[in-house]
């Protein structure tokens, strides 16, 4: 087989590598469904084709080796493979024929947004108890009492009631949790709780309570500030 | 070259790289983390009151843990029951659940419970409490208790709101051994009340979660756990499995037959094109 044939698998190779493997991983990225991935190396394949066979020459260089490899005529140690082709083919057409015929096993798939945008009226608002020892003291005994029998004594998300609860209770220590969040996203997920989601938060699942019925506003105020220090993390400002 | 012998060439190559870009897909896997209950159908009658029966064996145990209920108010920090195993069988008529679960005594107010949304409604874990931006719907509760010894059809929407229905259709029975509760519950898969009970489709996964309440009594004969104070599980799924389906291989090996019928053809075809 000619060298010809071996950049155009090259080729396909890469791509499918970078589909597979460095776009989930480009931040706000997911993996990509294996169909989609199929339909990209499909046009990609069309590609390579109609570029193979735009010139006379190319074109024979490109099918050449294929006919002779398929037919397998003075192909040497080649025939081996061509066998293997020739037996896996219609092995993988019957496999993919089943897996997609094949009713889903799995649940349904759990795309919850964890972080949905807050309603209009909690957007900018500021902390109005100010930041003294004092309050903060208070707000990690507020927090002792109220929240870590979800979230933790240690504030990652691993308190002693916590286990039964999916999704879990948040891990403050996690940098993706409240280090990203402001103030005031906090003081309505903490005044809201799990019920406050919208839809694509999936409230109903959500064991998170909804403190208003319980706790005063400044008290809240005063959790938030107990929280990010006793979790190591700021909250997140727009300056 | 022919135009024939030169379309036998694209198919030909498609046929190549075909190979490559399918075996691309399948190398995909999908791995799901989810944790459900799956009741498979078994033929003849379903050991309602036999938590016992070998019958059970047919079945997959799934383990959830509890949590004590402390979402609400009245809370509790601790609770007897850490983790239940949950096992189902369906016989396309009946469904049998049988929750198992450690609990030191045998008490009169041993209780536990099972609970599902009802119609097309999402509805919040406890007692589908009233949610913000989402129009819930109301939850449909099957409830236990030792010194009763029967099933209970309940409805909730919202704290407070728990009642038992007109109609019942939950049998329920427990069997206590060796520090062990075994809870069987049963009812038709589809019932005349869909506005108040759940209705199981065989196939389809809907939301499951589940309580346990331990009847103690301390020292001052106050229950130990009763109402809001108890062990609790948010929502996971179940499934009664639709009768086995083979088509899927059939399909396959129509494939298969396909895939060989064109490489047969191709190769034919090419080889009569190069001696030509
Ligand atoms: C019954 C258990 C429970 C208790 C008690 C509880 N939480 Fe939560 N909390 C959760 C769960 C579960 C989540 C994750 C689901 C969600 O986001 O609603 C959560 C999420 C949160 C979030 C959102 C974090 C993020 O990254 O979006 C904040 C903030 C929060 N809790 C604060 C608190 C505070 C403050 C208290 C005490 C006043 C508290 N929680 C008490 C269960 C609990």
């Amino acid at each position: 087989m000619g060298g010809s044939l071996l950049k155009p698998v090259i080729l396909i190779g890469i791509v499918y590598a970078i589909l597979k493997f460095i776009v989930p991983n480009i931040p706000g990225s997911a993996p990509l469904p294996s169909s989609l991935i199929f339909l990209y190396l499909m046009l990609t394949t069309s590609g390579i084709v109609i570029f193979a066979t735009l010139s006379g020459e190319s074109k024979d260089a490109f099918w050449g080796p294929i006919q002779r490899f398929l037919t397998g005529e003075n192909i040497g140690g080649l025939q081996v493979l061509r066998y293997a082709v020739l037996l896996l083919f219609p092995l993988i057409v019957g496999w993919q024929t089943y897996s997609s015929t094949a009713t889903s096993d799995a649940p349904p798939a759990e795309n919850r947004t964890i972080h949905p945008a807050p309603p209009g009226e909690y957007t900018g608002l500021s902390n109005p108890v100010s930041k003294t020892p004092d309050a903060i003291q208070q707000g990690k005994g507020f927090y002792a009492a109220f929240c870590s029998p979800c979230h933790g004594g240690n504030f990652d998300g691993k308190g002693p009631a916590a286990r039964g609860f999916n999704p879990p209770p948040a891990n403050f220590s996690d940098p993706t949790t409240i280090a990203m969040l402001q103030e005031s996203y906090l003081f309505w997920r903490i005044k809201k709780g799990g019920v406050g989601l919208p839809i694509e938060g999936m409230p109903w699942k959500s064991a998170m309570p909804r403190w208003e019925v319980e706790l005063p506003d400044e008290w809240i105020w005063k959790i938030i500030m107990g929280e990010y220090d006793g979790a190591h993390q700021s909250p997140r400002t727009w300056e | 070259m022919t135009r024939g012998m030169q379309q036998m060439k694209w198919g030909c190559a498609i046929a190549g790289v075909g190979i490559v870009c399918v075996l691309a897909g399948t190398t995909i896997g999908f791995a799901q983390e989810s944790v459900a209950v799956r009741a498979p159908m078994v033929k003849g009658t379903l050991p309602a009151d036999d938590p016992s029966s070998a019958v059970w064996g047919s079945a997959t145990p799934a383990t959830f843990p509890m949590s004590p209920q402390v979402h609400w108010q009245n809370r509790i920090q601790e609770a007897t029951v850490k983790d239940l195993t949950v096992r189902a069988l369906h016989d396309g008529t009946n469904v049998a659940i049988l929750l198992e679960y450690a609990d030191p005594t045998e008490d009169p107010d041993d209780s536990a419970a099972i609970e599902f949304m009802v119609g097309d409604k999402k509805a919040h874990f406890a007692h589908g409490q009233p949610m913000a931006q989402v129009e819930g719907g109301p939850v449909n509760i099957w409830f236990w208790k030792n010194k009763d010894g029967k099933g209970v059809d309940m409805n909730a929407k919202g704290f407070g709101t728990l009642k038992v229905q007109g109609h019942q259709d939950v049998k329920a029975k427990g069997v206590y051994a060796n520090g062990t509760w075994k809870v069987v519950f049963t009812r038709p898969l589809a019932t005349e009340h869909p506005e108040e009970d759940t209705q199981i489709a065989t196939g389809g996964f809907i939301n499951i979660a589940f309580a346990v309440w331990d009847g103690k009594k301390d020292a001052s004969g106050e229950l130990k756990e009763k109402g809001s104070q108890k062990a609790v599980s948010s929502w996971w799924y179940f499934r009664a499995e639709a009768p086995p389906d083979y088509s899927g291989y059939y399909y396959a090996l129509l494939a298969v037959g396909l895939a060989l019928g064109f490489q047969f053809v191709l190769i034919r075809k090419l080889k009569k094109g190069h001696s030509a």
